[in-house]
């Protein structure tokens, strides 16, 4: 095996690993930060990761014996790691040779599509409603997302998200970049699933919604993906429309790349903690304008601004 | 053999086959086996003649028929360009006629007289649309394929909006047939001929001269095939006549035949416009019509509950995926031959993947009104557990229309798109047209999830009657929904294909496939030497399996327990059908926001005149009259036959006097 192929497995380890392993202590420090807003000791930063161990032990119980109820939880865990990939952190994408920015926004509704299908595969009507709420926010928020990685891609003038990270790196801010970034900011509220769009899981309406029918080690991987998702997502906006300064060395790239990351969520979780839950038609309303702003950055990027 | 003789054979087979299965059609069963062998045989000799085009390239133009009069000849010439659309066609015409055999045994009013031999002789005009390069059999083999297939859409004979819905689509399709006449008439003034290459020369001439009038002709020709392909507004007829096609013919109807209008746009726009022309521009009105057609029928699928009517409208949506790569492809001809090679194989392959899972996706839905007898999704769920076949076929056809990766739907999307994107850098109307394309394709996603979690997915449904199909109606779905995964790992070797489909038509010399789409494993098309998109499905593919294995071992790590509970109901015991989410409930709000962007106009044929209504109604005054003329007679008749055997005495006596007065008279 080449020295290339190694390079690109031991990134790609990496990026997995970062995705896998960081993303509870990531949601620990948010859930920590919540409970300083609320004036409460909160957990320890450590309690995701207790979370999902208790979790894995627990008893599983299953409303139908399909494979889809089986597997569903393991390939929605595993879409998301697979995005971990395609997604720069600290260094190009170390699958960026086998997806563009195209295949990235497709990939990212994979998570959705396979918790949807799991969900519908349990049979339970508040499964049906949070699925179906979770369908809707995915056609609110991806259009806005896609954009957003369009404008990049007509700045640099390529689809690869390695080479739009790259350009931006070497090209600093333009106006119609701060548009889509913000525009990218708006939509990781509804993908962290955070107030005032956790619509679909609002478990206080339906229960967790597609989460309703999960527990013990499933329940455990759907959580995982989760927070990976979140992390994966915040790394993907500031490593494309905030990626200076690029200082050339992984480790240190990485790190930066990872504390950038937790400042953006940081800002979603206080966002979270100050609002109220929307209904999903305000939801919808209020991405439609995200979306045509984001249009207006387009127009921006077009005109070479 | 040559290729022509083999399309005889492939023809007589089918008409052989009509005519034996018309013969045997009371034995519904084995008329069908007899339907599929010769739709089989023939498909092998289609087959034969699709392998050795693309290996050897076109073959020789055959004249088999002079009308000098006319100017036309019958001219047979199989280019890989129709190759790849004989390949389709055949493969799904085939699967089609397995699936039939048993299907077609549950309607128990109609005589499959009206099936079999109808669908053979539409496969067989098909293939002659596919080969003939002369316009007027062309049009021929066109108004036989339309006739056909008009027949087959209204099978069920008795059923009122069947009729409704032929008629529409009879009345549709034949004004479209008719702005083809008029185009090709054109042309043949102007050449006086009716062959391919001299109506191109003529087009080309026509265009210098008075490029009105060859704009005119481009357009006639343009709404002809997009009113087959059903590009809307006109093709407004396939919404209704799909759904309500048996369900084998569904199949055919969304996979193969509406593909014959693509071949048609293909045909006219990349072999008779000439590329120094108005290509470009026809290429924006191409592509602004797919997209207006993919953004008013996606939506308007969402809204459905009839399981087929939604399929109907998405294959409108993804006839607008195709117009949209095609139209991208014209406009950047003239000067990205890179690039427009790239949108139309982006179209080609899509034409190709859209007919292996919108033809898994009809049989579905056809092995599921087998079984229960109902279209209407809201009435059905949880059908999965005991049609494990159908349910996994109708799930994975679903997830690739849907385009989530590394399905064959999502790599024939994402070359349209990407080549959408990558044109927009310079036109930006396309940078639009390309997100209007990634969010419907997020819409078609919320159909199929509609389908699969109304349709298969929940509690087990309760019905008795459902069990799995029998293995003629499973196998072909399985081997649609096996395409749609090897099509989708393994994109290179349709799009190779498509390149050679694509070389062949168009008049200028494109880059090799191998420029175009990179290496083996990876498509990484170059524009200017410059990768600029990336997709590899293999390694996603293998990552995805590799990662998901992963976290399955870690939930089955700690050994933790598995055990089967009810569906928890807030504490009450509830069945099945009782807590079951209706899919009409799916997505409301947002089903919402679009409702009204398909107008339904309410339209009234005009009324039928009475007198001529009158004059046509032989029954009413010739048929009718006479009988009851005759009935009168034989009844004054009868009344000479009382039974009295004294009367019947009377009558002879009577008669012989009236006899013998004659002779007495006479002499």
């Amino acid at each position: 095996m080449t020295t290339g192929a190694l390079q690109v497995l031991g990134l790609c380890a990496l990026n997995v690993l970062v995705a896998g392993l960081l993303s509870p202590l990531f949601e620990g420090m948010l859930r920590k930060l919540r409970a300083i807003v609320h004036s409460r000791m909160g957990p320890p930063l450590t309690q995701p990761y207790l979370d999902l161990l208790k979790l894995l032990g627990k008893e599983d119980l299953r409303t139908t014996g399909g494979v889809l109820s089986a597997l569903g939880p393991a390939m929605t865990l595993g879409s998301v790691l697979v995005l971990a990939m395609l997604v720069p952190m600290g260094a190009p994408p170390p699958l960026g040779f086998a997806g563009d920015v195209i295949v990235l926004v497709y990939v990212a509704g994979m998570g959705a599509v396979f918790l949807m299908l799991t969900a519908f595969a349990s049979g339970s009507p508040y499964a049906f409603v949070g699925g179906s709420r979770e369908m809707m926010l995915l056609l609110a928020v991806e259009p806005a997302m896609a954009i957003a990685l369009v404008v990049g891609a007509v700045k640099a003038g390529t689809l690869a998200t390695g080479a739009i990270a790259a350009w931006q790196a070497a090209n600093g801010p333009s106006l119609s970049t701060i548009l889509a970034g913000l525009a990218l900011f708006l939509a990781l509220q509804a993908q962290a699933g955070k107030l005032p769009f956790d619509i679909a899981e609002a478990d206080q309406e339906v229960m967790g919604g597609p989460l309703v029918e999960l527990s013990g080690p499933r329940l455990a991987l759907v959580r995982w993906a989760l927070w990976a998702r979140q992390l994966v997502v915040a790394c993907l906006l500031v490593e494309v429309f905030a990626p200076w300064p690029r200082l050339g060395l992984l480790p240190l790239d990485l790190a930066l790349t990872l504390v950038k990351a937790l400042v953006v969520l940081v800002l979603v979780a206080v966002i979270d903690v100050v609002n109220p839950r929307l209904r999903v038609d305000q939801a919808l309303r209020y991405y439609l304008r995200v979306g045509f702003s984001a249009l207006a950055a387009l127009a921006f990027a077009v005109i070479g601004m | 053999m040559s290729h022509v003789f083999l399309l005889g054979l492939a023809g007589a087979l089918l008409l052989g086959g009509a005519i034996v299965s018309l013969a045997l059609a009371r034995h519904r069963i084995l008329s069908g086996w007899l339907a599929f062998g010769a739709a089989t045989a023939a498909g092998v000799a289609v087959f034969a003649v699709v392998v050795d085009t693309f290996r050897a390239g076109a073959g020789q133009e055959t004249v088999l028929l002079r009308l000098p009069v006319l100017g036309a000849a019958w001219t047979v010439l199989v280019d890989p360009l129709s190759a790849f659309f004989l390949a389709i066609a055949a493969a799904i015409c085939v699967l089609s006629a397995l699936f039939s055999v048993h299907y077609m045994a549950h309607f128990e009013r109609d005589s499959v007289a009206r099936f079999y031999p109808v669908l053979l002789v539409f496969l067989a005009s098909v293939v002659g649309v596919l080969v003939t390069t002369d316009f007027l059999f062309f049009l021929v083999f066109w108004e036989l394929m339309t006739l056909t297939s008009f027949f087959l859409v209204t099978f069920e004979s008795e059923s009122r909006t069947t009729q409704r819905a032929g008629r529409k689509y009879f009345i549709v399709t034949h004004a479209a047939t008719l702005g083809l006449i008029a185009g090709a008439l054109v042309l043949w003034q102007t050449s006086g001929s009716f062959h391919f290459g001299a109506m191109r020369d003529a087009l080309a001439t026509l265009l210098g001269t008075r490029p009105l009038v060859g704009n005119l002709v481009i357009l006639l020709f343009l709404l002809g095939f997009a009113t087959k392909a059903g590009v809307l507004p006109m093709g407004d007829w396939l919404p209704d006549a799909h759904p309500v096609a048996p369900s084998g013919m569904s199949a055919v109807l969304s996979g193969a035949l509406v593909k014959i209008g693509i071949y048609g746009l293909l045909r006219v726009f990349c072999g008779f416009v000439p590329v120094a022309g108005p290509v470009a521009g026809w290429g924006i009105v191409l592509a602004l019509a797919g997209t207006g057609s993919l953004f008013v029928a996606m939506p308007t699928a969402l809204a459905q509950t009839d399981s087929k009517r939604l399929m109907a409208f998405s294959t409108v949506g993804q006839i607008g995926y195709i117009c949209l790569g095609l139209g991208v492809g014209l406009y950047c001809l003239p000067d990205r031959p890179a690039l427009a090679a790239l949108a139309l194989m982006g179209a080609l392959f899509h034409t190709a993947n859209h007919a292996c899972f919108k033809a898994c996706l009809f049989l579905g839905a056809g092995a599921v009104l087998y079984r229960t007898g109902e279209r209407n999704m809201d009435k059905l769920g949880g059908l999965g557990g005991a049609m494990p076949v159908t349910a996994s076929s109708s799930m994975l056809a679903s997830l690739s229309i849907a385009g989530v990766p590394p399905l064959n739907g999502f790599a024939s999307k994402w070359l349209i798109l990407a080549t959408c994107l990558l044109a927009g850098m310079t036109a930006p109307l396309f940078l639009v047209l390309g997100i209007v394309g990634l969010f419907i394709s997020l819409v078609t996603l919320a159909s199929f999830l509609k389908v699969v979690g109304a349709v298969f997915l929940g509690q087990p449904s309760e019905d008795p009657r459902v069990r799995e199909v029998p293995w003629t109606m499973a196998a072909p779905q399985a081997v649609l929904a096996a395409l749609c995964v090897l099509l989708g790992v393994f994109p290179q070797v349709p799009l190779r294909l498509a390149h050679a489909a694509l070389a062949s038509a168009v008049q200028i010399d494109l880059p090799s496939s191998q420029a175009l789409i990179g290496g083996p494993w990876t498509l990484a098309p170059s524009i200017g030497g410059l990768s600029v998109a990336f997709w590899a499905p293999l390694t996603i593919a293998a990552a995805l399996v590799v990662l998901s294995a992963l976290a399955y071992g870690l939930q089955r790590s700690a050994a933790a327990r598995v055990r089967r509970v009810d569906v928890w109901t807030c504490g009450e015991p509830h069945g099945p059908s009782a807590v079951r989410y209706p899919a009409t409930s799916l997505f409301v709000p947002f089903k919402d926001a679009f409702h009204g962007i398909y107008p339904a106009v309410p339209a009234r044929a005009p009324a039928f005149p009475p007198a001529l209504r009158k004059a046509l109604d032989l029954d009413r005054w010739l048929f009718m009259p006479a009988a009851r003329a005759v009935d009168r007679a034989a009844h004054g008749v009868g009344l000479t036959h009382a039974g009295i055997p004294q009367l019947y005495l009377l009558w002879i006596v009577v008669a012989a006097a009236v006899v013998v007065a004659i002779v007495l008279l006479a002499s």
